[in-house]
């Protein structure tokens, strides 16, 4: 009992009766024909580091802009804290955004720059210097409280930014690709600081990015987006382990896709005739009805390769190795089936390449067990 | 392309030798005892003492400069407006018109532009009894129609440049539109609006056609007196002006230089 | 649905719609658009010795009956008569002719500016742009100086040997090229330096690469590329110098008569409202084809900037 209740904790997404913090209702954001948004409903929970993910142009950075108020849905509604501000103007909404761009004034001074937003709300100036000098601190970025824009790096830049949209202490903080601007030895650095700081502060953060390992690092959930449509809504580790579709599993990280129909169904198995040939056996708790066509989604590092097929392995593929690329720490496998196919695994190089034993043109066999992958039916 | 071609650098060499000769050559002159171009009779500044009584001239320079000065304001406030219109408010219906309007007096002869208005001022004085008479109003918003165009030029590019997000941000952060513009859009764009201003007056201070159409009796502005006066022939005062504007407009571009330069980070 | 789109907040961008379209709008419509009506108006009107000079276009009559005189005779004028027929063309030609000149001379210029070294870029910029400031009618008025036939130019010419007698520049057609030319450059020189710079350098890089030798490169890559900047300032140049009143005024002669100069002459000395009106009426006729022209090119541009 007392494991669930942690859980839930944690966790409000699993608790039915959890109440959402941000809720988006059936939102649509039409540009003349093209649906940027399309009918996206998206319930974000208290303290949520969440992410919305997808490559340009699936709508992510316009479902920010509905958030902050820079659009107006064509119809849904969004809701934060229980309180409907679709017809809010973003100077009254209680959300605020980091730019992409940082969008710092470059006519004001850095302390000018986090001031601006307070002063805004007619915090009274004590007050105000107060809250200022608390956020540079927090940033740690008070000795550049006199400088200007254009005289900062861009990691600088960054923190203003972040001081400046966290000095209002919003209910909601918007990230437009928060790290996208920074090189990527800071990037690494700034991930983690980011995630520190929002639980520290305890503020829900949304943020968009394109970066798979950006939102795999940081977030406590994922919307995987495309065409103005979610995809899949869940933790890193279940987007990438468990990915109910095509799209999700070929975006995030690389996969084999091995396409097929259903021939047999056990307890907590299926057994799949690929179209290349041979027989998968897979675990899937879905059921489904014989002969129904699906694709087998293996991740590359899930794979086991061997010069000769062990006796007792199910799921065993036959075939040559074409091309091997050495990474250091992994190299990639490139291997073509007898069927056809070309199969990409992941080895770690547990020892100097050059006494690893494999090589091209040479004939291999891969393995994978029933709970490596997923079974998708679309 | 770094090997230089010699032939470019001629033509450059002749284009600039071209456009400041002749001025270089007036300078020279205004400074000439004689009253002829082609003798040189000895140093003197007899010329800027006669310019300095020619009560004509003089009254006249005022004027312009009073025109240009009020025509430079309000041009600046419309060609601002213009283009917030233009950059702000994407295609607004009778967009095409808008621009259509605001494009041609770049180009229209000044003969056309001097014309129409004083018949516009004309056929208003016998229907509404305004403007009464012709003079300084009808001069400045004469100028006004004309120079809002290249301010709202010289504002558009510097409002499409600037990066849309800081109006955002500043909205975000709980700016009303209006504040919004005060304190973060205007302080960006003010460079464009002063040099908006500065254009708009040197096109007053310089325009004779479209002038000489809308003034009325005792208003004459400076370019109508030097006109008077140079179709008459070469006259050494006249050199003695142009010395004058010379250096004033030098001296302007020297602060700027020096303004600019002193700009921090770069 | 329909309740969320009537609360619409962009209605608050209402006002601000109101004022930055209305007020230029309305003063653009009241000073240059209706005087054009006007001065269609009094195209078709009748000298009058009346004040002002030109009879109404319309009159009651009696009870409700309005009377309407148009007037086609300034217009049959202007056909019949050569010497309008002349300033026409012979304005249409300077300004062709000029505009050619600033072209030849303007072209190289803005090319040697553009790949110009950066920080050189700015000051040879300038200099473009700093006679602009000083007075145009002055910088015309030093041309007299000059070209008169006991100018600096004949006197210098005669120094050097070349010319026995002075050469009668002045008062001639050459004395306008001259004038334009030297009035118009940095109209010529501004857009094409504008569109040079924007020329990505790489293209050129790309052309030799490809084995294309600088001149053909040029050829077949920066000019046609830079042809929005030629034809831009080509319209700057050649509408305002086809209806030029200063420049044929004081450099001109009688055999350089142009339709400015015409249309000042008819209104201030002649004291002919209705006739002037009908040739700046004419001449606008005949600016609408390059100003169309140079409007399209202008929204082609913003639509691939934006």
């Amino acid at each position: 009992m007392a494991v669930t209740t942690d859980r839930r904790l944690l966790e409000p997404w699993q608790d039915p009766k959890a109440p959402p913090y941000l809720r988006i209702d059936r939102v649509t954001k039409r540009f003349g024909d093209l649906y940027a948004v399309d009918d996206v409903s998206l319930n974000i929970f208290k303290g949520e580091f969440f992410s919305l993910l997808g490559s340009s142009g699936c709508g992510k950075s316009t479902l920010l802009r509905l958030l902050a108020g820079f659009e107006y849905p064509t119809s849904g509604r969004i809701f934060i804290d229980g309180v409907d501000v679709t017809d809010v103007p973003p100077y009254s909404r209680p959300v605020n955004m980091m730019f992409q761009s940082y969008a710092l004034f470059p006519h004001m001074t850095v302390e000018q720059n986090v001031e601006f937003g307070l002063k805004q709300d007619r915090i009274p100036k004590k007050e105000r210097q107060e809250r200022v000098g608390e956020m540079l601190d927090l940033l740690k970025i008070t000795e550049l409280r006199k400088r200007r824009p254009d005289q900062l790096s861009g990691g600088q830049r960054q923190r203003v930014a972040l001081a400046r949209s966290l000095a209002k202490h919003p209910k909601l903080l918007l990230l437009d690709e928060p790290l996208g601007a920074l090189d990527k030895r800071l990037r690494e650095s700034t991930q983690f600081e980011l995630v520190n700081l929002q639980e520290r502060l305890g503020i829900t953060f949304v943020t968009v990015t394109h970066d798979q390992e950006e939102a795999m690092t940081m977030s406590t959930r994922i919307a995987v987006m495309d065409a103005g449509q979610i995809m899949q809504v869940d933790t890193p580790t279940a987007i990438y382990e468990f990915p109910n579709c095509r799209f999700t599993a070929e975006f995030i990280g690389s996969v084999n896709l091995f396409e097929g129909k259903v021939i047999e169904r056990e307890a907590d198995q299926v057994l799949i005739e690929a179209h290349h040939g041979g027989t998968l056996r897979m675990r899937s708790f879905h059921p489904h009805p014989l002969g129904t066509p699906v694709t087998v989604a293996i991740r590359p590092e899930k794979m086991r390769l061997s010069e000769a097929p062990s006796p007792d392995g199910v799921n065993q593929l036959r075939g040559i190795v074409e091309d091997i690329a050495y990474l250091g720490d992994v190299s990639i496998y490139r291997i073509r089936s007898n069927g056809g196919q070309l199969v990409e695994m992941t080895l770690t190089n547990h020892q100097p390449r050059t006494e690893q034993a494999l090589t091209w043109e040479q004939a291999v066999s891969v393995e994978w067990s029933p709970t490596s992958g997923v079974v998708l039916t679309e | 392309m770094k090997r230089r071609a010699w032939p470019l650098i001629g033509i450059l060499a002749f284009g600039y030798a071209f456009l400041y000769v002749p001025i270089l050559l007036l300078i020279l002159y205004s400074f000439n005892e004689s009253r002829l171009v082609t003798v040189w009779s000895g140093f003197s500044f007899k010329w800027y003492g006669a310019l300095l009584h020619n009560h004509q001239l003089l009254d006249a320079a005022w004027l312009s400069i009073r025109i240009a000065a009020t025509n430079a304001t309000v041009a600046m406030v419309m060609g601002t407006l213009a283009a917030n219109a233009l950059v702000r408010h994407g295609r607004f219906r009778g967009r095409t018109g808008f621009e259509l309007l605001l494009t041609a007096p770049l180009v229209m002869p000044d003969v056309i532009i001097g014309l129409s208005l004083l018949l516009l001022f004309v056929a208003m004085q016998q229907l509404i009894g305004w403007p009464t008479g012709r003079g300084f109003t009808t001069i400045t918003i004469a100028h006004v129609t004309f120079s809002m165009a290249y301010v709202a030029v010289v504002v558009r590019s510097r409002l499409g440049q600037m990066d849309a997000s800081l109006e955002e941000a500043a909205m975000d952060l709980g700016a009303r539109p209006l504040g919004v513009y005060m304190r973060i859009t205007l302080p960006l764009i003010a460079p464009a609006l002063l040099s908006g201003w500065l254009l708009a007056f040197t096109l007053s201070l310089d325009d004779l056609v479209i002038a000489s159409f809308v003034s009325g009796p005792g208003a004459t502005t400076l370019p109508m007196v030097v006109y008077s006066s140079v179709r008459m022939g070469v006259s050494p005062q006249i050199n003695a002006l142009a010395t004058l504007i010379v250096a004033v407009v030098a001296l302007a571009v020297v602060i700027a230089g020096i303004s600019l330069g002193r700009k921090p980070g770069r | 649905m329909s309740q969320s789109t009537r609360h619409h907040p962009k209605g608050r961008r209402r006002l601000s719609r109101l004022v930055n379209i209305g007020v230029p709008y309305f003063w653009l419509g009241l000073f240059f658009l209706l005087p054009f009506m006007i001065v269609l108006q009094i195209s078709v009107a009748e000298t009058a010795l009346a004040q002002p000079p030109y009879t109404a276009l319309w009159e009651w009559v009696a009870d409700g009956l309005l009377q309407i005189q148009i007037n086609l005779q300034n217009f049959m004028l202007i056909w019949e008569d050569d010497i309008y027929l002349a300033a026409f063309l012979n304005s249409l030609w300077v300004a062709l002719i000029c505009t050619l000149l600033c072209l030849l001379l303007g072209y190289p210029m803005a090319y040697a500016i553009a790949t110009a070294a950066q920080r050189r870029r700015m000051l040879l910029l300038m200099l473009i742009v700093l006679p602009f400031w000083t007075s145009f009618l002055i910088r015309v008025y030093a041309w007299i100086g000059i070209l008169n036939s006991n100018g600096l130019l004949n006197s210098f010419l005669l120094w050097l040997g070349i010319i026995d007698a002075p050469l009668q520049i002045l008062h001639t057609q050459t004395a306008v090229y001259i004038g334009v030319v030297y009035s118009y450059l940095p109209f010529m020189i501004l857009p094409l330096y504008a569109n040079l710079t924007r020329l990505d350098p790489a293209l050129l890089e790309a052309a030799s690469d490809l084995g294309c030798r600088p001149l053909r490169a040029f050829f077949k890559v920066t000019l046609p590329l830079s042809k929005p900047g030629i034809i831009a300032g080509s319209m700057l140049v050649f509408i305002p110098v086809v209806g030029e009143f200063v420049i044929p005024d004081l450099l001109g002669g009688p055999s350089s008569l142009m339709v400015g100069k015409l249309l000042w002459t008819e209104f201030f000395s002649n004291q002919d409202w209705p006739l002037a009106s009908a040739l700046a009426i004419v001449l606008l006729a005949v600016l609408v084809v390059p100003f169309v022209l140079m409007q399209r090119l202008q929204q082609n541009m913003d639509e691939a900037a934006s």
